[in-house]
């Protein structure tokens, strides 16, 4: 069987199945340790700041992406307060398994930054819109990880 | 291009949803022979040879290894670009230009039907640290772009399911596509929705396939009896990685590619020069952002195009079938796409031929959750 005489019944192709266990440690470095310590201990984002461009960078980055300047020195804190940006309603979990229930997914601009975070957004979907205010809920200080996932979820800021 | 280099040769395999009689290399042994013979040429005579593949899709790490046997390249001048096609592309007429080859093949592939876990393929692309944790489905990032991209251009939904309408129905005409079927706007928006407001039907489904060019300097494109499109321009960029810094609304890559490719190419008026494009449509919404960015038609101009005849109007857009009608191939999707062009210039594009296809643009994009694309220009002899 092969390029000449091609097989047309499934019964007469074979697969192999397998798959490819990984495992990683990915190294945080200087700019993510730095947003996971103050996330944690403070709970607001740390961001770096380019003093020639004028621009804010969350997640932060030691460098300018830019005009190349190196940010290590560089940062200011924010808390955790934005505008959504662009949404969407999303009826399934990462795995792409059904979700109990839909959820708001939104990428939200961070007031005082460049830059923003993804997150869910406690809000029905018939409620939000771009442009809508959010404040960020975090874990409780003894639950935080030091990671984003500290940040459980945002909600309206109700004003 | 001041020396010239043009398409020589073209071999692809029709997309299909599964391909369960071939492995992927023999998949690409069939498109290379087809590229041979289309070339008037043979693997010996080939300088050097780039395969375009990410591990990733192929399931095996260091997938360069496995590239040059099937392709007749073996003990020869072999790399792998792990990018787009256009890419690719661009690396085979750097060899050219630059007098190391003559002659190069470049393929693309893609057996997306051997991977049963694209969700997590997709969750390794993002950022470990700041985004894979959120946990976001794959299509969630296209519909974040899509929600964005409408807000920006007060286009409708219904704007997107016109592209989905009209590539859908072109590929009926096309016989290397998988996914013709005549569809109404209301079916399509009646479709499930993915994340909102993206729906199944918005999304081009996979395809496996095989993709092989031969690319050539002019001196040996000019040799009789052969049919050589010329590349006149080639551009590509990246925005960023980061979610938090691109653009969402906007296809920036594209407007950077372009510029690049259009220099290259000695266009000024892209609108009145171009003839037809090939435009990725890995999402609807996609051709209408790229189409824009080309600066060959504004969102509301695409969106009427959608609505009138296929191959008339100022601008035929994936006359193919695009990703939506044809399937979508990952990163062997932008060479596809040069197959159909090259076609299209040498009026062997069969039923769904665009007269009068003299200069054509293709433009590519990486797919989510990437800020990469190209856009090349090709032209007749």
């Amino acid at each position: 069987m092969g390029i000449r005489e091609k097989p047309t019944r499934m019964d007469q192709v074979q697969s192999w199945r397998a798959d490819f266990p990984v495992e990683y440690l990915y190294t945080t470095g200087v700019a993510g340790e730095r947003f996971a310590k103050t996330l944690r201990e403070r709970g607001m984002l740390a961001a770096t700041r380019c003093q020639r461009c004028g621009v804010t960078y969350l997640p932060p980055r030691i460098y300018c992406q830019r005009c190349f300047a190196d940010l290590s020195e560089s940062w200011v804190e924010v808390p955790l307060q934005g505008v959504i940006h662009t949404y969407t309603v999303v009826p399934v979990r990462a795995t792409g398994e059904p979700s109990q229930s839909l959820e708001v997914i939104a990428y939200i601009r961070i007031d005082g930054t460049e830059g923003g975070i993804l997150g869910r957004v406690a809000v029905s979907p018939e409620a939000v819109y771009i442009g809508m205010a959010v404040e960020g809920v975090l874990a409780p200080p003894a639950e935080r990880r030091g990671a984003v996932t500290d940040i459980r979820y945002f909600k309206p800021i109700l004003s | 291009m001041d020396e010239g280099v043009a398409i020589l040769g073209v071999g692809v395999t029709p997309l299909r949803p599964i391909s369960p009689e071939l492995s992927q290399r023999e998949l690409i042994f069939e498109a290379a022979t087809k590229a041979y013979i289309d070339a008037g040429t043979e693997p010996a005579e080939i300088h050097s040879f780039i395969s375009i593949s990410e591990d990733f899709h192929e399931g095996t790490s260091i997938t360069d290894e496995y590239t040059p046997d099937q392709l007749g390249a073996i003990l020869r001048p072999v790399h792998t670009i792990a990018g787009d096609g256009l890419q690719g592309l661009a690396a085979a007429c750097m060899l050219i230009q630059s007098g190391i080859a003559d002659l190069v093949a470049v393929e693309g592939h893609c057996k997306t039907s051997n991977i049963l876990n694209h969700e997590e393929v997709f969750a390794m692309a993002l950022d470990p640290i700041y985004e894979r944790p959120v946990g976001v489905p794959s299509h969630a990032i296209a519909a974040l772009e899509m929600r964005r991209y409408l807000h920006e251009t007060g286009l409708p939904e219904e704007a997107v399911a016109g592209v989905v309408v009209k590539n859908r129905r072109n590929a009926l005409r096309n016989p290397l596509a998988s996914y013709g079927a005549s569809l109404t706007v209301e079916e399509v928006q009646a479709s499930p929705l993915l994340a909102s407001p993206l729906r199944v039907l918005h999304t081009s489904p996979y395809a496996d396939g095989a993709v092989v060019l031969i690319v050539a300097s002019a001196a040996r494109a000019r040799r009789k009896g052969r049919k050589p499109v010329w590349i006149k321009g080639i551009g590509w960029a990246t925005e960023t990685p980061w979610l938090a810094e691109r653009s969402w609304g906007r296809a920036t890559y594209t407007v950077v590619s372009a510029q690049m490719a259009y220099r290259m190419a000695g266009i000024s008026r892209p609108r009145k020069e171009i003839h037809f494009a090939e435009v990725d449509d890995t999402y609807a919404y996609k051709e209408l952002q790229h189409l824009q960015a080309l600066e060959l038609l504004t969102p509301q101009e695409a969106t009427e195009l959608t609505r009138g005849g296929d191959f008339e109007g100022p601008l035929p857009v994936n006359a193919s079938g695009g990703s939506l009608g044809m399937g979508y191939c990952f990163d062997a999707t932008a060479l596809y796409r040069v197959a159909e062009a090259t076609w299209q210039i040498r009026g062997e594009a069969g039923s769904h031929q665009v007269p009068g296809a003299r200069t054509g643009v293709v433009c590519s994009w990486r797919g989510v959750p990437t800020t990469t694309g190209g856009v090349v220009v090709l032209q007749a002899d």
